[in-house]
């Protein structure tokens, strides 16, 4: 692709060249444009939308995309795609409340236990897809199927919440611990906890990728792999650290998800898969990277977030908003695969 | 290979963002249904000729958050509160969490920020949605609940319900009637649901004090309860074939069980079903031919959406002396359907005008809506 490129600038006229700075432009700023314009438009039009108050709101709504996004990035990089993302947050959700309600533990320990679990769940899937050699869409969708399962055999399938009587009639001994209500409902400052979660979990992402040759490893494992092979990575223990990695970032997002809910909601995180792949697909067209980067997945965050409380405030349905959202990762995507002059570096299941 | 896979994968995406619009599942009956309820249910308007009392003098905004907004019982209770706020001249914010109660939590915050006067909460969990009913009441935002035990953590918002414990003992009454004692019967429902738990502990009570042998209880809580737990009311009855009655006190699990007790071949087909809840779908059901649908106990989804709306303007103008109002149900048998020959929701309506409710929570400043 560099090279068709190559060829062809000698002989492309002036006219041609000055089409494509336009289109550069268009390419690496077009996406940042589209979010601010939205921001503005929802601004001027709506008086409560740019309030701080809403703004840390909209933030707040954001990080539980975000984050899940960003784990999914990871295994965008190498050129994979993780199906079992919402259910790996779910199933923090249910070990979360597990572990504070069933066991009367405290959230040091809940942490602790969503952590592990998500550190498993990273593991079967880097087995399965690494070892087993089942391709990961495959492998992911059927853990996917699986957790979303096993998690709810321990609570017969009930939501757990404090002093709930079990199946058996007894009554569950303890509650949900104040402080880890405060994961979701904290402050540091003005600024509400999740959000420096979130902002935090990007700065580590951004960092891991772009500034360290880990990063770099795993951007050349996702754009050829044989030829990463031949350079002499071991592909295989990259991978599966990139699935272990997403699988973390899942069960962060679970801890803020259920302690937004105060309860273990059965139901918990199984719609975030696929806004987690719209926010990381949506961040391959911001700057004209074309590729999966952590600043993109947090603006796709962030636009989704604009654009669906500007609906809310419109007082649009949410089959709009679905529309919409399809419509800003469609947008994304033609920035991505057809505007863009780079050929995109995210072709998933390579 | 590599255009191939592509390919795959985009397919499969395709696939997972269609999977994603749909989110809630859908339920063919019910998504042809709102159409049809929307225009059939255009509210009149009476009263209200008085003149308006503070804050009602000016455009007062509120904003409804609430946790499902799929499915036919949604989609009416909205439009009886659309209607209600317009007649008040209120300006009316919908945040619609699809059934995701973290995303119900988000929009509380995100209505609280956006300077609305009142909010209406319908539906959702009591742990979820208690910071941020404390939030918004602390930011002197009138907050009016349906449906959630509130008043355990945030004493000072205003709760309503339908009455659980009178439709299930106006239901059960009927099946008292109809079987009598000492008989063995089915349950379908499920627990950790507060107006499924209130309809359980009637049915507890009735259940002992006629010494009923309950031989099955099952059913499940999905986007599509009647679809799923249809097949685990197949099993119970396959297992267990003489039961003489099922209660399944959700129109949804009633479904369920009707098209469970369909599918089994052999099983009585005189069990009497007892159900709760009505719509024009389920009136069609009740009136089929061979129904096992006996009796249900109802409100109208369109006349509490708007009692809601009178009774959070009566408390914001100062006029409401509780903080927790209850909407009456009323017994609707399958013979009653049938001699009066209904076949709608508009049709029980003109036969059973109590279904409107429009004297509760009304004041003569208040344009009641009726349906």
């Amino acid at each position: 692709m560099t090279q068709a490129t190559e060829t062809k600038a000698p002989v492309s006229t002036s006219d041609s060249s000055a089409m494509d700075t336009v289109r550069d432009i268009v390419v690496k700023y077009g996406f940042i444009a589209v979010t601010i314009g939205f921001f503005v438009y929802f601004a001027v039009t709506e008086p409560a939308f740019a309030t701080s108050s809403s703004i840390f709101a909209m933030l707040k709504f954001a990080s539980v995309t975000a984050i899940l996004g960003i784990g999914v990035m990871f295994t965008m990089v190498v050129g994979g795609l993780d199906l079992s993302i919402g259910s790996t947050a779910g199933l923090s959700v249910q070990l979360a409340a597990m572990t504070m309600v069933f066991y009367n533990m405290n959230a040091g320990t809940a942490i602790v236990a969503v952590l592990l679990g998500g550190l498993v769940v990273g593991c079967l899937n880097a087995f399965l897809i690494v070892v087993c050699k089942i391709p990961d869409l495959l492998a992911t969708l059927a853990v996917m199927f699986v957790i979303q399962g096993a998690k709810l055999i321990p609570v017969n399938g009930q939501s757990v919440s404090g002093g709930m009587v079990r199946q058996d009639g007894t009554v569950a001994p303890g509650k949900f611990d104040p402080a880890f209500l405060k994961i979701d409902r904290g402050y540091v400052g003005p600024v509400p906890l999740p959000v420096v979660i979130m902002l935090v979990v990007v700065v580590v992402a951004w960092f891991i990728l772009a500034r360290t040759s880990w990063g770099r490893i795993l951007y050349a494992i996702g754009s050829n792999p044989d030829a990463a092979r031949l350079a002499g990575v071991r592909v295989g223990l990259h991978r599966a650290l990139a699935y272990i990695m997403c699988s973390l970032f899942a069960s962060v997002g679970g801890l803020i998800l259920v302690s937004r809910i105060g309860q273990g909601d059965v139901a918990a995180g199984s719609s975030s898969l696929l806004e987690a792949v719209a926010v990381a697909l949506v961040g391959t067209s911001v700057l004209g990277l074309a590729k999966p980067n952590a600043w993109g997945t947090l603006l796709g965050a962030l636009l989704i977030a604009i654009v669906l409380t500007g609906m809310n405030m419109k007082g649009l349905q949410y089959y709009h908003q679905d529309t919409a959202k399809g419509l800003v990762l469609l947008l994304a995507l033609l920035f991505s695969f057809t505007v863009s002059r780079r050929k995109a570096r995210y072709t998933p299941a390579t | 290979m590599r255009t191939q896979r592509l390919f795959i994968a985009s397919l499969a995406s395709a696939a997972l963002v269609l999977a994603g619009c749909s989110q809630g599942g859908t339920n063919n009956e019910e998504t042809a249904k709102p159409t049809e309820t929307q225009t059939a249910d255009e509210g009149e308007t009476t009263g209200g000729t008085a003149e308006k009392p503070a804050p009602f003098d000016q455009e007062v905004r509120v904003a409804v958050v609430q946790q499902s907004g799929q499915g036919d019982y949604f989609q009416q209770y909205l439009n009886g509160t659309k209607q209600q706020a317009e007649a008040l001249g209120m300006k009316l914010d919908v945040y619609d969490a699809q059934g995701n109660n973290a995303t119900q939590a988000t929009q509380l915050d995100q209505a609280i920020a956006s300077g609305v006067d009142a909010i209406i909460v319908r539906h959702g969990q009591t742990d979820t949605l208690c910071p941020g009913v404390n939030d918004a009441l602390a930011k002197d935002i009138a907050v009016i609940i349906y449906d959630v035990e509130i008043q355990s953590c945030a004493p000072d918002a205003i709760q309503t319900q339908q009455s659980d414990a009178i439709m299930a003992s106006l239901v059960l009454d009927q099946m008292v009637k109809d079987i009598g004692t000492d008989q063995k019967v089915g349950y379908v429902n499920v627990l950790g649901i507060a107006p499924l738990d209130r309809r359980h502990a009637v049915w507890e009570e009735y259940k002992k004090t006629n010494n009923w042998d309950e031989l099955f209880f099952t059913g499940t809580y999905t986007n599509s309860s009647a679809t799923d737990t249809a097949p685990m009311v197949v099993s119970a009855l396959q297992a267990n074939g003489d039961v003489v009655a099922i209660y399944a006190p959700y129109d949804e699990l009633t479904k369920g069980t009707l098209s469970a007790i369909e599918q089994v071949k052999g099983a009585k087909s005189d069990i009497k079903v007892y159900g709760a809840d009505i719509s024009t779908a389920d009136i069609e059901l009740m009136i089929a031919e061979n129904s096992s649908w006996k009796a249900t106990g109802a409100t109208d989804p369109n006349a509490i959406g708007a009692a809601v709306v009178r009774t959070l303007a009566l408390s914001m103008a100062g006029q409401l002396d509780t903080k927790k109002v209850e909407f009456p149900p009323i017994l609707i048998t399958q013979d009653f359907l049938r001699e009066n020959n209904i076949t709608n929701m508009d049709e029980l309506r003109a036969k059973e005008p109590a279904l409107n409710i429009a004297d509760t929570s009304s004041a003569d400043w208040i344009p009641s809506v009726k349906f």
